[in-house]
C-alpha cells in the first residue's frame, strides 16, 4: 500500500455539487482526518475512497497508479475498508452472519459452517466488544453495540486503509475510548486511516494531518501541530465560535410544567419521578442502554405496557394517545432522526408539516398558504437550507435533517420538550446554533428535558443533571457543581 | 380472548354439522371440476333437484375449484368414505384418469359428466357433443340470415376443446354458405370481455348481421355493447348453453335471436345412477340431445335438434 | 428530454404517448381515430379505474388491497339483490350497496392496524372470504331480471331504473355515466390524499411508519380509514360493473385486483408506499385501457395479446424505475 493521492475530484448529486475539484494527499501509514460541517463533502470523499460513489471527475491514484473503484467489493479487494455513519446491517442475521457477510464460510460449499464462523467471528470480535455473543441477533443490539460490531466487521477485511465516517456518533465516552484504542493499535500496524469527523477532541487526539473541507471545496490541510480549536472552526465554518462552557443560564425554576412519578415499564423502568419548570433544562445522563430512551418513549406514550403519571402543564395524560400528549403541550425530538424522526423518501414540507395537523387545515382542507408560510418561518428561524421545500428529506444534510426534525416540533408551541441526543451526528455549525435554540426555548419558558451522551452539552445547557443507570435515576446534581469525572462516576455506578 | 376462542369453536361446529345433515342409505358422491360457472352450478342445482325426488339417495358434493389435484384427492376421499357409486365431471382428462380407474376396480361404479377421461375404466359416460351444437348453430345461422351475411363470433376460451369444438363445428356449419366472418376475438367465456371485444367490432364494421358468441354472457355483453352505440336492430344475437335464468331468459326477453342448449346431464345422470344402484344395466355412452331455444318456441320448452 | 424524464409524471406520459403512437400506427382502418373509439376505451376502463383509485389509496400506505376484485363482485350482487329483487329504491340500494363495501374494507383495515397482520394475508382472507359469500347469498347464479320462484319457474321483474340510468351514455351519447363516475371517484381520490390532513398522514405512514409514530399520527384509525375507502371504492365499482352487465355476477372481478394493482404501479406510484398519487394513476390507467384497446380493435389474437401486455407491463414498468 502506498500514498493515496485525489487530484481533481468532483461529485454531483443531481443538481448539487457535492465536491469541487479537490485535490488532496494522504500518506501511506498516517491517520488523516477530514473534517468539516455537514454537507461539506468529508463523506463524501471517504465514500469514493471505498467505491461507494464514483466521482464525476478527476482521479483517484493509490501508490502512483490510477484506480476507479465500480463497487465496494472492488475497493475491499483493493484493500481498502470502511466504517459507516449509517447503519448498514441485517437486523434479523446474528452478529457472526453479520461480520462474515459476502465472505460465509461453508463446508462443501453451500453448508454454513457454523463452528468456523463461530470462531472466526469471535476472533474479529475480540479486541472491539469481546463482551458480545455472536449468536446474539442483531435487532437485540443496541445502536452503540451494533456500531460496534460493523468496525469489526471493516477491520476484519484486513484492510490496508481503513476510512472511519464518523465513527462516534452513536458511541458513548467508554466506547469512544475503546475504539481510539482500536485505532492506535491499527497504526502501529501500519494501516492508514482516513477518519471523517466533525469532532474537535477525538481529531486532536488520533490525526496526524487535517484537511478541512467546506461547500464541497478544500479549504486547507493542517499537520496536528499547527492545527488548534480555533483555526479549526473558523476553517471549518468561517467564523469563530463561542465555547461550550459560557453556555449557561442562570434563573431559578417557577411554574412546574413536567412532573413523572412512578414511571415503570417492565424490564425497562423502576419508578422514575421527575419535576422541571418553565424555564427549566433538566439533563439526563447515562450510558448507553441506561433506559434514557426508553424513558423518553414512555413519557411520549409510545410504550404501551408502562404505568405510572406523566403531568403534561397541568393536564394528567395517562391514556391519553401521542397526539393526545401532543396537544397537552409535549413534543419529543426522538434520537435516531433516520428511523424514527424522518420520513426520507417524503418531500420536507410534509415531514415538516405531520406534527401540526390543526395548524394546516382549513374546515377540512389543507391551507397551502398557510402550511408555506409556517415552513419558510420555521426553515429560515433555523437557517435550512433546501433545494426546494418539496425536495425528498433524504437529498438533504444530516445536520439539515435534524434541523427539520426540530422544526417540526418547534411548530407546535409545545411547553415541554424531551430532546433525545438532539446533536447527534451533526456539524460543529449546527450544533452551535440547536445549542442556541435549547436555550432559547428555556427562556421563553418551555421545559426541557435534555438527553445526551456529550457531557460537555449536558455540562454547558443543564440546570439540573439527573443520572440514570439500568432504568432507573441514581442522583441528580446542580448543573453548576458537576463535573465530567463525577458524573462518569454516577454513570458508570463506582 | 379464550371465551371468545372457544364461543367461535362453538360457532364454526354449529356451521360445519348444519351443512352435513344426516340420513343414508345410497350415498353418492358428486365431484365437480368447477363451481365458478354457471352452467357447472346447473349441472348440481340439476343433480340436486332430479336426486331430491328420491328420498332413499343422499348426495354429497365437492367443488376442485379448478384443480385436477384437489379433484382426484376427492375420488380418492370418496372411495375412503365408502359411498355407493361415483358421479364425476372432470376436470382434465390425463390426470383424474388413475384415481378414477382405481375407484372403478375396487367395484365402485362411475358416472363421468361432460369431459371423457382416457381408457375404458368407467361405468358410464354422459355428455353433449359441442361440435354438433356448434354446427347445428352455424346450419341454423346460415338459414336464418338467408344463405348470406357478415358475422362476429365471439369465442369462448381457445385453449379449451368446448371453445375449440364450437368455433369448429360453426364454421362446418356455415360451410357452402355465403356468410363471412368478418371479426373473431378471445372474450374467455366472460361478458364483461365480450362487450369490450364486441366494441371493438363495432367501431370498426358499419355492418354486422349477427354475432356468434360460445356462451349466451357472451352474447348478451355484445348485445349491451350494441345497445350502447343504438345498433341492437340491426342485428341478431346467438349463443349457446340455454340454461334458465341467462340464455333463454334472454331468448324470452327478445335480447337473443336463439340459445342452443348444451345440456348439463345431471338429470340424467341422477336417472342412470339409480338403475345402476337398482342392478339394472345401464348404458355406457349416453349423447345428450340439444334444443334450440327462439322466441317462437321458447314457451313450450324449445325445439330438439336434430341428432 | 432530460427534465421531463427526471420526474415520474413525465415518464408516465412519455409511456402513455409511446402507447398511443402504436395505435396511430396500427389504427385499424382509422377506427383509432374516431371518438367513439376513445369513449369505449373510457366505458371499459371505468370500473378498473375506480379500483385503481382505491389500490391507489392503499398502497400510499405502504399496503396492498387484494380483495378489490371480491369486494366487487360482492357489491354487484348485492346491489342487484337490493334493487331488483327486492325491490328497494336506488338510493337505498346504492347506500346499503356502499355500507357493505366501507364495513369489508374496515375489517381489512382493523386486522392490519390494530392486529398488524400483514396487508397481504389479510386482504387475501378478505379476497377469498368476500368471494364465497358473493356466491353464497347469489347461490352462485347471476342475480339478474329473471327471478326464480320456489317451484323452478322463473318470472321476469323489469331493469331498475338506476340501472338504466348507471348504464347508459349522456351528453349527446359521447360519454358513458360510468365514466363520469370513474372521473369523479378520481378526483375525490386525489382531493382526499393531497388537500387533506388525513390523505397527508397515509403518506407518512407509507414512507417511514415509526416516523409517522414518533409524530403522533394515530397509525391504526388512519390505516382503517385508507382500508374502508378503498372498500367504499370497490362497492362504486360493484354498482358500476351490476348497472352495465344488467345482473349481478358473483364471479364479476375476479384478477380484476391485479390489472388495479398494475394500473397503480405502472402510473408509477411505489409498491413501498410513501409516494406517488392519483394523477399518476390516471396515466396508468390510460396506459393500460389503451393498449387493451389497440389489441381489440386490430383483433389481435389472444396468445399474442397475453404476451404483448406483459412484455408491455415489464417495459413501462422498467422504464418507471430508469430514474429513480
Amino acid at each position: 500500500m502506498a500514498d493515496i493521492h485525489f487530484d481533481t475530484i468532483t461529485k454531483r448529486f443531481g443538481g448539487t455539487v457535492a465536491l469541487d475539484a479537490v485535490s488532496l494527499t494522504i500518506r501511506e501509514g498516517e491517520c488523516h482526518a477530514l473534517m468539516g460541517e455537514n454537507g461539506a463533502g468529508k463523506s463524501t470523499l471517504g465514500k469514493i475512497l471505498a467505491g461507494i460513489h464514483r466521482p464525476d471527475g478527476g482521479t483517484l491514484m493509490i501508490g502512483g497508479s490510477r484506480k476507479i473503484f465500480h463497487s465496494v467489493p472492488e475497493a475491499r479487494a483493493a484493500g481498502i475498508g470502511m466504517v459507516y455513519q449509517e447503519l448498514a446491517s441485517c437486523p434479523d442475521l446474528s452478529i457472526a452472519e453479520n461480520l462474515l457477510l459476502g465472505h460465509t464460510p461453508c463446508r462443501w460449499g453451500l453448508f454454513v459452517d457454523r463452528r468456523t464462523m463461530a470462531a472466526e467471528s469471535r476472533d474479529l470480535l475480540h479486541g472491539i466488544a469481546p463482551e458480545l455473543d455472536v449468536r446474539r441477533m442483531m435487532h437485540s443490539l443496541s445502536v452503540a453495540q451494533r456500531q460496534l460490531v460493523q468496525i469489526a466487521a471493516a477491520i476484519g477485511t484486513r484492510a490496508g486503509i481503513l476510512v472511519f465516517d464518523e465513527p462516534t456518533s452513536s458511541l458513548a465516552d467508554a466506547e469512544s475510548k475503546r475504539l481510539f484504542a482500536i485505532i492506535a493499535d491499527l497504526r502501529k500496524r501500519g494501516v492508514t486511516i482516513v477518519y471523517v469527523s466533525h469532532r474537535l477532541p477525538e481529531v486532536f487526539e488520533l490525526a496526524d494531518s487535517i484537511s478541512v473541507l467546506r461547500d464541497g471545496r478544500l479549504v486547507g490541510t493542517l499537520s496536528r501541530s499547527e492545527a488548534t480549536d480555533d483555526v479549526l472552526v473558523r476553517m471549518m465554518i468561517g467564523r469563530p465560535l463561542l465555547s461550550e462552557t459560557e453556555i449557561r443560564k442562570e434563573g431559578g425554576p417557577s411554574k412546574i410544567l413536567l412532573e413523572v412519578r412512578g414511571l415503570s415499564s417492565p424490564g425497562l423502568l423502576t419508578s422514575l419521578s421527575l419535576s422541571a419548570g418553565a424555564g427549566e433544562i433538566v439533563g439526563i445522563a447515562g450510558l448507553v442502554g441506561a433506559g434514557r430512551s426508553e424513558m423518553a418513549r414512555a413519557m411520549f406514550g409510545l410504550d404501551a405496557a408502562s404505568s405510572g403519571t406523566v403531568t403534561i402543564a397541568g393536564t394528567e395524560t395517562s391514556g391519553l394517545s401521542v397526539r393526545g400528549r401532543m396537544k397537552a403541550g409535549l413534543a419529543f425530538i426522538p434520537e435516531d432522526r433516520k428511523l424514527q424522526g424522518l420520513a426520507l423518501e417524503l418531500s420536507c414540507r410534509r415531514n415538516f408539516s405531520l406534527t401540526i395537523p390543526e395548524k394546516i387545515r382549513r374546515l377540512c382542507f389543507l391551507d397551502h398558504h398557510r402550511e408555506t408560510a409556517l415552513l419558510t418561518a420555521f426553515f429560515r428561524m433555523l437557517g435550512i437550507k433546501t433545494s426546494s421545500p418539496d425536495a425528498p428529506a433524504s437529498s438533504l444534510s444530516g445536520g439539515n435533517q435534524q434541523k427539520i426534525v426540530l422544526a417540526k416540533w418547534l411548530a407546535r408551541d409545545a411547553r415541554v420538550f424531551i430532546l433525545d441526543e438532539p446533536t447527534r451526528g451533526i456539524d460543529v455549525g449546527a450544533k452551535s446554533s440547536i445549542h442556541t435554540i435549547i436555550r432559547e426555548l428555556a427562556a421563553n419558558g418551555a421545559a426541557i428535558l435534555l438527553i445526551s451522551s456529550e457531557l460537555p452539552e449536558l455540562l454547558g445547557l443543564s440546570h439540573r443533571i439527573i443520572v440514570m443507570r439500568q432504568g432507573e435515576f441514581v442522583g441528580e446534581v446542580d448543573g453548576t457543581l458537576a463535573t465530567q469525572e463525577s458524573l462518569l462516576r454516577m454513570m458508570s455506578g463506582l | 380472548m379464550k371465551v371468545h376462542m372457544l364461543s367461535m369453536m362453538v360457532f364454526a361446529l354449529c356451521c360445519i354439522s348444519s351443512v352435513f345433515p344426516q340420513s343414508p342409505n345410497y350415498t353418492i358422491g358428486m365431484s365437480q371440476c368447477n363451481l365458478g360457472e354457471p352452467w357447472r352450478v346447473q349441472m348440481n342445482a340439476d343433480i340436486k333437484n332430479a336426486a331430491q325426488a328420491h328420498p332413499e339417495i343422499r348426495v354429497m358434493f365437492k367443488d376442485a375449484q379448478n384443480d385436477n389435484l384437489r379433484q382426484s384427492a376427492h375420488i380418492d376421499e370418496f372411495v375412503r368414505a365408502g359411498v355407493n357409486l361415483i358421479i364425476v365431471s372432470p376436470k382434465e382428462a390425463a390426470p383424474l384418469t388413475k384415481p378414477i380407474s382405481d375407484a372403478y376396480k375396487k367395484g365402485i361404479p362411475v358416472i363421468v359428466l361432460d369431459r371423457r377421461i382416457l381408457g375404458n375404466d368407467y361405468t358410464c359416460f354422459i355428455g353433449a357433443d359441442n361440435k354438433k351444437i356448434g354446427k347445428a348453430a352455424g346450419k341454423w345461422i346460415a338459414a336464418l340470415l338467408g344463405g348470406k351475411g357478415t358475422i362476429v363470433e365471439l369465442k369462448g376460451l381457445m385453449t379449451s376443446t368446448p371453445g375449440q369444438d364450437r368455433s369448429s363445428g360453426f364454421r362446418e356449419g356455415i360451410k357452402g354458405s355465403r356468410c363471412k366472418i368478418i371479426f373473431e376475438a378471445d372474450m374467455k367465456w366472460l361478458e364483461p370481455n365480450a362487450r369490450k371485444e364486441m366494441e371493438s367490432a363495432l367501431s370498426r364494421f358499419p355492418q354486422i348481421d349477427l354475432v356468434y358468441a360460445h356462451n349466451d354472457p357472451g352474447a348478451h355483453g355484445a348485445y349491451l355493447a350494441a345497445k350502447a352505440a343504438g345498433r341492437e336492430g340491426t342485428m341478431k344475437f346467438v349463443g349457446i348453453d340455454g340454461l334458465p335464468q341467462e340464455g333463454r331468459m334472454y331468448v324470452k326477453q327478445g335480447i337473443l335471436a336463439a340459445s342452443f342448449e348444451y345440456p348439463t346431464g345431471g338429470r340424467e345422470a341422477i336417472e342412470t345412477a339409480l338403475q345402476i344402484l337398482g342392478g339394472k344395466k345401464a348404458a355406457r355412452e349416453i349423447t345428450l340431445p340439444s334444443r334450440v331455444f327462439t322466441k317462437d318456441n321458447i314457451d313450450k320448452g324449445g325445439e330438439a335438434l336434430p341428432q | 428530454m432530460r427534465s421531463l424524464l427526471r420526474n415520474p409524471v413525465g415518464r408516465a406520459v412519455l409511456s402513455l404517448v409511446l402507447v398511443c403512437l402504436v395505435g396511430v400506427v396500427f389504427n385499424a382502418d382509422g377506427t383509432f381515430f374516431r371518438w367513439d373509439t376513445h369513449r369505449d376505451m373510457l366505458r371499459l376502463v371505468s370500473v378498473y379505474g375506480i379500483l385503481a383509485a382505491a389500490s391507489t389509496i392503499v398502497i400510499i400506505t405502504g399496503g396492498i388491497d387484494l380483495s378489490v376484485g371480491s369486494l366487487l363482485g360482492l357489491s354487484a350482487v348485492c346491489f342487484s339483490i337490493f334493487s331488483i329483487h327486492r325491490g328497494w329504491g336506488a338510493i337505498p340500494s346504492v347506500l346499503a350497496t356502499l355500507c357493505i363495501g366501507a364495513v369489508c374494507g374496515s375489517i381489512s383495515g382493523g386486522v392490519i392496524g390494530r392486529f398488524k397482520i400483514q396487508p397481504f394475508i389479510a386482504t387475501l382472507a378478505m379476497m377469498v372470504f368476500a368471494r364465497g359469500f358473493a356466491k353464497y347469498i347469489s347461490a352462485g347464479q347471476k342475480i339478474s331480471t329473471a327471478v326464480q320462484s320456489t317451484d323452478g319457474t322463473f318470472s321476469y321483474v323489469p331493469v331498475p331504473g338506476i340501472f338504466d340510468f348507471i348504464g347508459t351514455r349522456i351528453w349527446g351519447d359521447n360519454i358513458a355515466v360510468v365514466t363520469i363516475l370513474m372521473i369523479v371517484v378520481l378526483f375525490a381520490a386525489w382531493v382526499f390524499l393531497s388537500q387533506t390532513v388525513p390523505g397527508r398522514e397515509l403518506y407518512a405512514i407509507g414512507g417511514n411508519e415509526e416516523a409517522a409514530r414518533f409524530s403522533g399520527v394515530p397509525i391504526p384509525k388512519n390505516i382503517i380509514i385508507a382500508y374502508a375507502i378503498s372498500g367504499l371504492l370497490c362497492a362504486a365499482a360493484g354498482i358500476a360493473q351490476a348497472a352495465q352487465e344488467l345482473q349481478g355476477d358473483p364471479e364479476a372481478g375476479a384478477s380484476y385486483e391485479l390489472s388495479a394493482i398494475a394500473m397503480v404501479v405502472i402510473g408509477g406510484t411505489s409498491l413501498r408506499g410513501g409516494t406517488g398519487g392519483i394523477h399518476l394513476t390516471v396515466l396508468g390507467i390510460l396506459i393500460i385501457g389503451y393498449l387493451e384497446k389497440i389489441l381489440s380493435i386490430n383483433a389481435v389474437g389472444e396468445e399474442t395479446r397475453l404476451m404483448l401486455t406483459g412484455a408491455i407491463i415489464l417495459a413501462a414498468v422498467l422504464f418507471q424505475k430508469k430514474g429513480d
